[in-house]
């Protein structure tokens, strides 16, 4: 029954894990911009869900906007304000990584300046757990979040075949040069790719509030996760990535029955390694050796 | 006083190493590690452990210390770097990471969260490291060792391929260079440099656990670097001596309440980094901006 | 000997090429090309944008992998030979980007290529410090040896890629688009670079859309369009058939 149990617990936190990951994966896929501050972007969507929520009690709908809105605004404004100016004068991997990892630091310490280190939750009938057999606790909140991660998934599918921004994304990242050469313009579509990514973090950052919790440091776990799902997954690949982010939450929750709960990071880490080393390219992607 | 200064001298030293031997590789190969706070945590857990269980010489536990954070960073660095940059920053995170759970969980050989205490004092060709005074002396030949080191490195062949490497790295292979080759033995240099660091903080301070080599290190690290200025030999020192002076200064500012100063330090270094790496990639002492590769 | 006649010697034929396919996906880029570069001869790719010139350049050093068909350097095979090694054996080319190391001096960009080996410390000899101030006054960048390449003036930066090649001492010169945009007089002191490097054997392959640069240099010309070899020849062979113009200048 241990196994069931974690073994739900890891789908749940793996479709959470998905959707974040995918999100990284798509900005990173389509614009080459190493967005360490995702994991920021995630923090940031808590929070405000938490205020509007939990604070202001505003009701469900408008804090579920609100929050969206504060994502997709960061991940928007970060590129316009701090990547384009880098990429305009430079832009470097490194210069462009340094600069996302200082935003993430400055709003991690924000946050912790307005709310305080400490863990805040987001009480909801919905994260109360049922027994439903001996010994397996449920909330509706993992098939919400299941569910959640599916439609979302379903969404971008449809995006990304059939609306015009869709395929143009998808021509961005396979190829940025050609892109130019049928008149899409690289940088406005990078735009969508911050957009959506960052939304993508929503549903993943309002379910976390309601079951484990927020706290301001969390980005840093979420920002590794992406990262590693990423590479595991194929970079270039969304599905990919949200099947690493799944893998990624599976064995998390999973390794608790063999290792004590210290170990369950290092298990993430043990797998990206084992396939940076047997299979650089990740499940769907294709390795690119310098 | 003078105390309290020499303290202040022997951390800076020590932040001073890690900062340049981080250089090392971000600086003038163009590969980004989050792990150095690892390689200064082996450091100081292998001197500590030698020198609690089988010598005090100072050279023996230095060679110790230099040897495993060299292989273990060239574990890292062989799969990594074959394949592209992102790679290496992820599973210098994955490194990171399982390493503070290694130093954390590991009670038999690093005390596990407690540490280890009651190193005992180096010693070297009978020499006794036991004051303060003793150890910025120590810190500071160290110090010096390592930049002219790295010096002579970054002014030599092996600089010339790193920086090749890090301009243009196809044409650094159409010409002959092996990248893989230059690019692992950097990562072993600044590993086995930065071990030092580690070997240092360990017998000056006969205590080490895992609170300093965590990844919030790593990151102060990067910050000094990118702060000072990934160019040139002296911008880490730089680097080194702002982020450090920040929390003192801090303490001058009267509206800043006193649980708030790490969050306010965080703060000003990571927005110092956003905004030097939109107008001065170059860091404060800013000679040969970095370039992008091709 | 003459480069007409190592055209014709099959001792002299350093580099074969023989039934070359390459294809990204379903674009073939590179149709069963089958070319031969002798020593001291300078053969020019012509032919129109994508038709695979640089494709083939890069299936040569080793950037990418031929879907099939064999690449021979004085004998020995070069698939799957990884590129920086494909560069030791004296095979050097250059970038229609340049990609010039742009941060180092000119001296320390000469300087670099001749250090082969990829240990801590090489001791300058000095034969190397005499081939540095050879190749620096062969391509006259003396005055401007601590400059750093990024604030080299045009011309000096072709020059500087071309003196890249000849530090380290490469027998298979593939040079891409090297004299785009040089103005006469840097021109002529090229053209007089390379026939004097093709007349110590050097091997020279030159990508160029410029058809007068073409006919100064050329000893033979391949055309190329759409991945396929559709002829070779002298210069004035292959720019005055009518049907290869008509596809050179896109009326079909």
């Amino acid at each position: 029954m241990l196994y069931l149990q974690l073994l739900v617990n890891g789908i749940q936190t793996g479709a959470l894990y998905a959707l974040i990951a995918a999100g990284f994966s798509l900005i990173f896929g389509m614009t080459r911009i190493f967005h360490a501050a995702h994991g920021a972007t995630f923090t940031i969507a808590g929070f405000v869900f938490y205020e509007f929520y939990a604070v202001l009690e505003w009701g469900l709908i408008p804090s579920v906007l609100a929050c969206a809105a504060a994502a997709a605004l960061f991940g928007v404004l970060l590129n316009r304000w701090v990547y384009v100016v880098i990429q305009r004068h430079e832009g470097s991997f490194f210069t462009v990584f340094a600069a996302s990892f200082g935003a993430a630091i400055v709003v991690q310490n924000l946050i912790a300046i307005f709310f305080g280190k400490g863990m805040v939750t987001v009480s909801t009938p919905l994260s109360r757990s049922i027994e439903l057999m001996p010994g397996l606790y449920i909330a509706p909140m993992a098939f919400i979040a299941v569910i959640t991660a599916i439609i979302c998934f379903a969404l971008l599918h449809y995006l990304f075949t059939h609306t015009n921004m869709g395929v143009a994304l998808r021509a961005l990242g396979e190829n940025p040069v050609l892109v130019d050469v049928f008149g899409l313009n690289p940088k406005s579509l990078g735009k969508y790719a911050f957009l959506i990514g960052s939304v993508l973090v929503v549903p993943a950052a309002i379910l976390t509030a309601a079951t484990s919790g927020l706290n301001p440091a969390m980005g840093h776990h979420v920002m590794m996760i992406s990262i590693a799902a990423t590479i595991v997954g194929g970079v270039g690949s969304l599905r990919g990535a949200a099947m690493a982010g799944l893998l990624f939450g599976l064995a998390e929750n999973l390794s608790l029955a063999f290792f004590d709960p210290q170990w369950s990071e290092a298990v993430t880490f043990v797998i990206l390694f084992l396939f940076i080393i047997f299979r650089p390219g990740g499940f769907y992607g294709r390795a690119i050796v310098s | 006083m003078l105390a309290y200064l020499q303290n202040i001298v022997v951390l800076f030293s020590i932040n001073a190493i890690l900062a340049l031997t981080l250089n090392f590789i971000m600086g003038y190969a163009g590969i980004f590690s989050l792990a150095h706070a690892v390689f200064f945590g082996i450091g100081a857990y292998t001197a500590a452990f030698v020198a609690l269980n089988y010598t005090d010489s100072l050279v023996l536990c230095m060679l110790a210390a230099m040897g495993l954070s060299a292989v273990i960073s060239m574990a890292l660095a062989l799969p990594a770097l074959r394949v592209r940059g992102e790679y290496f920053v992820a599973a210098s995170l994955g490194l990171q990471m399982i390493g503070v759970t290694i130093f954390s969980e590991w009670k038999s050989v690093t005390g596990g969260l407690g540490g280890m205490v009651g190193i005992p004092s180096p010693v070297f060709l009978g020499y006794t490291f036991r004051s303060t005074t003793d150890f910025l002396i120590l810190a500071g030949v160290i110090l010096i060792g390592i930049l002219v080191i790295t010096s002579l490195l970054v002014r030599g062949s092996f600089g010339r391929s790193l920086m090749a490497i890090r301009d243009s790295e196809s044409a650094a292979q159409a010409y002959g260079k092996s990248v893989n080759t230059v690019k692992t033995l950097s990562v072993a240099i600044s590993a086995g440099l930065a071990a030092l660091g580690g070997v240092l903080y360990a017998f000056y301070m006969s205590f080490v656990n895992v609170e300093v080599f965590t990844l919030d290190m790593s990151i102060l690290l990067m910050a000094m670097v990118i702060i000072g200025g990934t160019g040139t030999l002296i911008g880490p020192v730089v680097g080194a001596a702002i982020v450090m002076a920040l929390p003192a200064a801090l303490t001058y500012l009267p509206f800043i309440p006193p649980g708030e100063l790490g969050t306010i330090q965080q703060i000003i270094y990571g927005s110092a980094m956003v905004i030097l790496m939109m107008y001065r990639p170059g860091g404060v002492v800013g000679a040969r901006a970095k370039g992008k590769s091709t | 000997m003459t480069a007409a006649q190592n055209l014709t010697d099959p001792a002299k034929i350093l580099l074969q090429v023989r039934g070359l396919h390459k294809n990204f996906g379903g674009l073939q880029a590179i149709t069963d090309v089958s070319l031969d570069l002798p020593s001291g001869v300078i053969t020019t790719l012509v032919g129109p944008n994508g038709a695979g010139k640089t494709t083939l350049f890069n299936m040569i050093t080793g950037h990418l992998v031929p879907s099939s068909g064999t690449v021979h350097w004085l004998g020995e095979s070069l698939n799957g030979i990884a590129p920086w090694r494909i560069a030791r054996k004296g095979i050097a080319r250059t970038f229609q980007d340049l990609r010039l190391f742009n941060h180092m001096t000119v001296q320390e960009n000469i300087e670099t290529v001749m250090e082969r080996s990829s240990w801590l410390w090489q001791r300058r000899s000095v034969a190397m410090k005499k081939k540095i101030e050879q190749v620096l006054d062969e391509t006259e960048l003396a005055s401007k040896r601590h400059e750093r390449a990024v604030d080299l003036a045009y011309a000096e930066r072709k020059f500087l890629s071309l003196a890249r090649i000849m530090a380290g001492d490469a027998t298979l010169w593939l040079l891409d688009e090297p004299a785009s945009g040089l103005d006469p007089r840097s021109f002529d002191r090229f053209v007089a670079l390379l026939k004097s490097y093709a007349q110590r054997g050097v091997t020279i392959c030159i990508i160029e859309h410029n058809l007068d640069i073409v006919i100064r240099l050329s000893d033979t010309v391949a055309f190329l369009d759409q991945g396929k070899l559709l002829a070779q020849g002298s210069s004035e062979d292959i720019l005055k058939d009518p049907h290869l113009a008509a596809i050179y200048f896109g009326d079909r």
